[in-house]
């Protein structure tokens, strides 16, 4: 993406006239040259390798096969497309996105909405509540695997032995959470580490509300919930949308818990680790591309729709 | 319609030990307009925040009509307020915010349309119903807010400052609009401002507050020719009333060359309080060029003459101040001839006009008996 700021006044025959052509062109080179080396690098470091999985994406390329190297078309594609295991990959990463957005949402507004009254040791409890999107992806998903799905010496089935205990039973269900409902293991796992996240946007959404219009809504005879209703969520939704988005385009890219938790077993693999197994385990690497730039396009989509909702959150900022 | 009372009613905010609000005592007539005025942090918008329920009320009682409202919720008040900002609500348009307060009260479709539609035959603002509020100008955003008001009916309007975010000429406009609209509807009307011009013009009486205290509430002419206190006398009229301290000697109030008979009435007055000083103040109609002959006449050095067409003021000092008399006393503002003003750096004589004195005792600030 390429973004170019011009002062207005520097447009070619906006102002009165100034220095010569040449004279101004050897301006603005003395200001844009200094910029040249971080642009060369940017390219090279982010755009090269993008063109490079492009270019494979399009090749019959496969660390096994390595007499077969040459192109073909967009079959590779058509592989991605129609390959079952692949569509599958697809299927799970919209549920797996679809559900931990969703959720974590919900629960970042609830939060939200919790943390925006004042009450003693405020501060604190939202340090508190942040902390889960501060820990390592990789790190936060071997807590729940190990710390808390374990069906041994996890704290869930540690909790129901307790309770159990306290009723005198010696005999409590121990149920292997993993094994029981791996995608929604490894998304709880998600939510608890993105809800935080929503919350952060969302409670900053529910700060830069107008005091005023809640306290002529109030004066209108709204109740607390109508005043949400009519008020607080028109105003969020913006924001909704905006972590909707962010999150989704993050989202979309998990590796870390699929990995850790379940190791794509059990119907969980997403888009993402089946292009982590073709290429390393398969060692298709056209293959892989083809999925990595469906997966780039996916991306690119939501960020444009994220972008633009931003600009509009701009946009009336600064109406009021 | 009702009639509107705070019964010594105090705001104390948190944190601070003087109340915003200190024991308002204020009776509002059914059907009357009545504005609170004083300078900014007078706690003239917290007492209309405690009658719209926005603020607590500490200490006293408010009551609409019979109701006591102290403890009763903003929704239940049966008011509306104009909000200096507007606060109309940003994602509806014009209509919605009109009927927003009929919807939650549950009218049908039809009875809000009906009574938006004639709320903003009113206003002028059939042709924008369909706008949002950010496509709308500064005037026309005051107009859905005061239509915001209207349309509900309520026993009470309450406005915070509802023209100071427009310019001075739709200002000047706008508030006969809305003495108009208010005499139209006869409803009780609670109104706030910083600006005495906007008070006087407006207000069938205007209560004066400065630091949370009531200094005088009355009529604006009242007001004007009868101030109770100094800081009432300082703060209506513009430009604003000459108040100087002189000192008392022979029966006379003195300030350089500058002599004023003193009454019986207020001779005895001072003399029980023990008092040889006196606030004189003096409107700057009240007082004329004279010759330096005439009785009463004293001298002042013209510094500037603000030439304003209709009339004239003339800014000046009074010169051979005794020792120990502050040069604030002896600045003086006075009315003269826009057709022959003097010229800057002359002496004058000026003569204040016979019982156009107002007498303040210097120890109270309190008015004293001419």
């Amino acid at each position: 993406m390429s973004v170019t700021l011009e002062r207005p006044g520097t447009e070619p025959g906006a102002g009165p006239a100034g220095p010569s052509p040449a004279l101004r062109r050897a301006a603005d080179w003395a200001r844009r040259a200094p910029l040249l080396p971080a642009l060369i690098f940017m390219i090279v470091v982010t755009q090269l390798p993008f063109v490079a999985t492009l270019v494979i994406s399009f090749m019959n390329w496969n660390a096994y096969y390595p007499d077969e190297r040459g192109f073909t078309g967009l079959d590779n594609y058509v592989r991605v497309l129609t390959d079952v295991a692949m569509r599958d990959a697809i299927i799970v990463t919209v549920e797996l996105t679809v559900v931990v957005v969703l959720v974590s949402l919900v629960l970042g507004m609830v939060i939200a909405l919790l943390l925006d009254r004042k009450f003693f040791g405020r501060g604190a409890v939202r340090t508190m509540m942040i902390t889960p999107f501060l820990i390592v992806p990789v790190a936060a998903a071997l807590l729940w695997k190990h710390a808390l799905f374990n069906p041994e010496y996890g704290l869930l089935n540690g909790v129901l032995t307790w309770i159990w205990g306290l009723f005198g039973s010696d005999n409590p269900p121990q149920p292997d959470w993993i094994t029981m409902a791996p995608l929604a293991s490894i998304e709880i796992a998600l939510i608890w580490q993105w809800t935080p996240f929503m919350m952060l946007i969302l409670l900053a959404g529910l700060q830069s509300r107008p005091l005023d219009v809640i306290e002529a809504a109030r004066i209108d005879g709204a109740s607390s919930w109508q005043i949400f209703r009519y008020m607080t969520f028109p105003h969020l939704r913006r924001y909704l949308e905006l972590g909707a988005l962010l999150g989704a385009i993050y989202i979309v890219q998990t590796f870390d818990a699929v990995f850790v938790i379940t190791s794509g077993g059990l119907g969980t693999a997403n888009l993402p680790y089946i292009i982590y197994q073709t290429f390393y385990t398969a060692h298709d690497y056209g293959l892989a591309s083809a999925a990595g730039v469906i997966t780039v396009i996916g991306t690119i989509i939501i960020a444009t729709l994220a972008l633009r909702t931003v600009s509009t959150l701009f946009q009336e900022e600064n109406v009021r | 319609m009702a009639t509107v009372t705070y019964d010594r009613a105090s705001r104390i905010y948190p944190g601070s030990e003087r109340p915003a609000v200190d024991a308002l005592d204020l009776q509002v007539e059914d059907g009357e307009f009545l504005v609170l005025v004083g300078p900014s942090g007078c706690g003239k918008s917290t007492s209309l925040r405690m009658l719209a329920g926005l603020e607590d009320i500490d200490r006293g009682s408010i009551r609409i009509g019979d109701r006591d409202v102290t403890n009763l919720k903003s929704k239940d008040r049966d008011i509306a307020m104009v909000f200096q900002s507007y606060a109309l609500y940003p994602h509806m348009t014009v209509a919605d915010n009109m009927g927003f307060a009929l919807k939650i009260a549950g009218k049908s479709r039809e009875e809000i349309s009906t009574r938006v539609r004639e709320a903003a035959k009113i206003l002028d603002l059939e042709e924008f119903l369909d706008r949002k509020p950010k496509a709308l100008s500064g005037g026309q955003r005051q107009r859905v807010a005061m239509g915001r008001a209207i349309v509900r009916d309520p026993q009470v309007f309450l406005m915070d400052e509802p023209l100071s975010n427009l310019d001075a000429k739709l200002r000047v406009q706008t508030r006969t609009q809305i003495a108009a609209l208010q005499r139209r509807l006869g409803t009780t009307t609670v109104y706030v401002t910083h600006d005495q011009v906007e008070a006087m013009t407006m207000g069938d009486r205007v209560a004066v507050l400065r630091a949370g205290v009531l200094e005088q509430c009355d009529t604006p002419l009242r007001l004007y020719q009868e101030p109770d206190n100094v800081f009432v006398a300082g703060f209506i009229g513009s430009p604003g009333m000459n108040i100087a301290e002189f000192t008392v000697e022979d029966g006379q109030a003195v300030l350089g060359r500058a002599r004023i008979p003193l009454t019986t009435a207020t001779l005895s007055a001072l003399s029980t309080e023990g008092a040889d000083r006196i606030i004189v103040g003096y409107r700057p109609e009240s007082l004329d060029l004279v010759s330096e002959t005439e009785p009463g006449a004293f001298p002042v050095l013209v510094g500037v003459v603000e030439e304003l067409g209709s009339d004239a003021f003339l800014h000046g000092t009074l010169p051979e101040l005794a020792e120990g008399e502050s040069t604030e006393s002896g600045q003086i503002v006075a009315r003269v001839d826009p057709a022959r003003p003097p010229a800057k750096g002359e002496q004058v004589y000026l003569r204040i006009q016979p019982g156009k004195e107002h007498l303040f005792s210097a120890a109270t600030g309190q008015r004293l008996p001419a």
